[in-house]
C-alpha cells in the first residue's frame, strides 16, 4: 500500500508545461530588463544606449514617451512585472484558479501586444525614428502573447 | 522503475485533465475588454497630443517691424524681448514658465513677449531656428505652435532637430508642408538667423536665455513665482 501511494506524493501534477513556463518567465524577465532600463534612463534623464543610431533618444524623449504624465516605459515595466507575478502564481494557486490566472496572462499580454503595436506605429509613422529597445519589448510581448494562447489551449482540453 | 520514468514525462508533456477550463465566452470577454481599454487609451492619448499641437490663440500674435514674432498685445505696458536657442534646456524651462504665466499676463494684455532667435549652440540650433521662421512665414500663430512643439520635443536635445523631424513637426501642426519644406531645404532663412545672432551679440547677449524686460537685462531662466513677482512689481509702478 505504502509503495503504491508514493508516486502521488511527488510534486502536484501541474498542467504547466515546464519548458513553456520557463520560456514565458524568461521572456517576462527580459521584458522587465528592457522596460526597466528604459524607465531608468527616462526617470534619471540619461541617454539611452542605442548602438550607432540615435533613434532611441528620439523616441524616448518625444512627446509620445509620456502618457498622462507617466513614462510609457513605466507602463511596460508594470505590465511585465504583473505578467511575471501571474506566471509565478500560476504554479502555486489552486487548480480551480489556474484557468483564471492563465486567462489573465492572456489578457494582459494581449493588452501589451496591442499597445506595443500602437507605439510601433507611432515610431514608424509619426516620430519617424525606431528605437531598438522598444522593438525588443514589442517582440518579447508578442512572444508572451503567442505562448499564452498556447497555454490556454493546454488548459482547455 | 517504469513508474518513476513515466510520472515526470507525463507531467511535462501531457497536460493533466483540467477540472476547470476556460470558456469561449470568457475569452471573448477578455479580448473585448482589452480591445476597448487599448482603444480608449489611444483615443485619450491622441486627443491630448492634438490639444498640445493645435493651440488656438485668443490673443494677439504678430511680427514686429524688425521681423521677430511676438505674442501679447503690442500696446501692453510690459515688453519682454527674449533671446533663445531651441536646443538650450534652460530656454525650454523658461518657455514653460512663460506658458504658465500666459493666462494672467500675456492673454490679459499686460505683457508682450517678443521672440528673437539666438541660435549659437550647434548646427541643429540653427536649423531649428530656420524652421521656426519658415513656420512664421505661414502665420505668427504657426510660429508659436511650432515653437511650443519644438520645445516639447526637445527632450535631452540629442538629434531632436534633424531635418526629417523638423519637417514632421510642421506636418503634425497641419502647416503647408510644401512651402515649409521648400523654405527649409533652400535655407532661405539662414541669413536672417545669422543676422539675428549678430544683432543679439550687439545687444549684449552671449548666452541663452537672455531677456530684456522693459529694457532691463536678465540672464538665465527664472522661476514662475519670481517672474510673477517681478512682473507685478513693474505693473504696480
Amino acid at each position: 500500500m505504502e509503495i503504491s501511494t508514493k508516486p502521488r506524493t511527488v510534486p502536484p501534477a501541474s498542467p504547466v508545461v515546464a519548458w513553456r513556463w520557463w520560456l514565458m518567465v524568461s521572456l517576462a524577465g527580459a521584458g522587465i530588463g528592457v522596460a526597466g532600463y528604459l524607465s531608468y534612463t527616462h526617470l534619471f534623464e540619461l541617454p539611452v544606449l542605442c548602438g550607432d543610431s540615435q533613434g532611441c533618444d528620439l523616441v524616448a524623449q518625444s512627446i509620445y514617451a509620456n502618457m498622462f504624465g507617466i513614462p510609457v516605459a513605466v507602463f511596460g515595466l508594470l505590465t511585465y512585472i504583473a505578467l511575471l507575478a501571474l506566471l509565478i502564481a500560476r504554479r502555486h494557486v489552486s487548480e480551480n484558479l489556474e484557468a483564471y490566472v492563465t486567462l489573465a496572462v492572456f489578457g494582459l499580454s494581449l493588452l501589451g501586444v496591442l499597445f506595443s503595436a500602437y507605439l510601433t506605429y507611432l515610431e514608424l509613422f509619426v516620430i519617424l525614428a525606431v528605437c531598438i529597445w522598444c522593438v525588443a519589448s514589442a517582440v518579447i510581448m508578442a512572444g508572451l502573447f503567442v505562448l499564452s494562447i498556447w497555454e490556454m489551449k493546454s488548459v482547455n482540453p | 522503475m517504469s513508474n518513476k520514468s513515466g510520472g515526470p514525462s507525463q507531467m511535462r508533456h501531457r497536460p493533466v485533465e483540467r477540472r476547470q477550463g476556460i470558456t469561449t465566452a470568457q475569452i471573448a470577454l477578455v479580448i473585448g475588454a482589452v480591445v476597448v481599454a487599448v482603444a480608449l487609451l489611444i483615443v485619450l492619448n491622441s486627443s491630448r497630443l492634438r490639444r498640445a499641437a493645435g493651440v488656438v490663440f485668443t490673443y494677439p500674435t504678430g511680427v514686429t517691424q524688425d521681423g521677430s514674432p511676438y505674442k501679447g498685445a503690442p500696446e501692453a505696458p510690459l515688453k519682454l524681448e527674449l533671446y533663445s536657442d531651441f536646443l538650450c534646456g534652460h530656454c525650454a524651462d523658461f518657455a514653460n514658465v512663460l506658458e504658465a504665466i500666459s493666462k494672467d499676463y500675456i492673454e490679459t494684455g499686460k505683457l508682450q513677449v517678443i521672440f528673437r532667435n539666438f541660435a549659437f549652440l550647434t548646427p541643429e540650433s540653427v536649423r531649428a531656428a530656420e524652421a521656426s521662421l519658415c513656420a512664421l512665414d505661414q502665420s505668427p500663430a504657426s510660429f508659436w505652435q511650432y515653437h511650443d512643439l519644438l520645445y516639447a520635443s526637445r527632450g535631452g536635445g540629442i538629434a531632436a532637430y534633424t531635418t526629417v523631424r523638423l519637417k514632421a513637426y510642421a506636418q503634425e501642426l497641419g502647416l503647408d508642408t510644401q512651402a515649409f519644406n521648400r523654405c527649409l531645404d533652400s535655407r532661405a532663412k539662414a541669413a536672417q538667423i545669422q543676422a539675428d545672432l549678430d544683432a543679439g551679440r550687439q545687444a549684449g547677449v552671449d548666452g541663452t536665455p537672455t531677456w530684456f524686460l522693459n529694457d532691463q537685462k536678465h540672464v538665465g531662466a527664472m522661476s514662475e513665482g519670481d517672474l510673477r513677482q517681478l512682473l507685478d512689481s513693474l505693473l504696480s509702478k
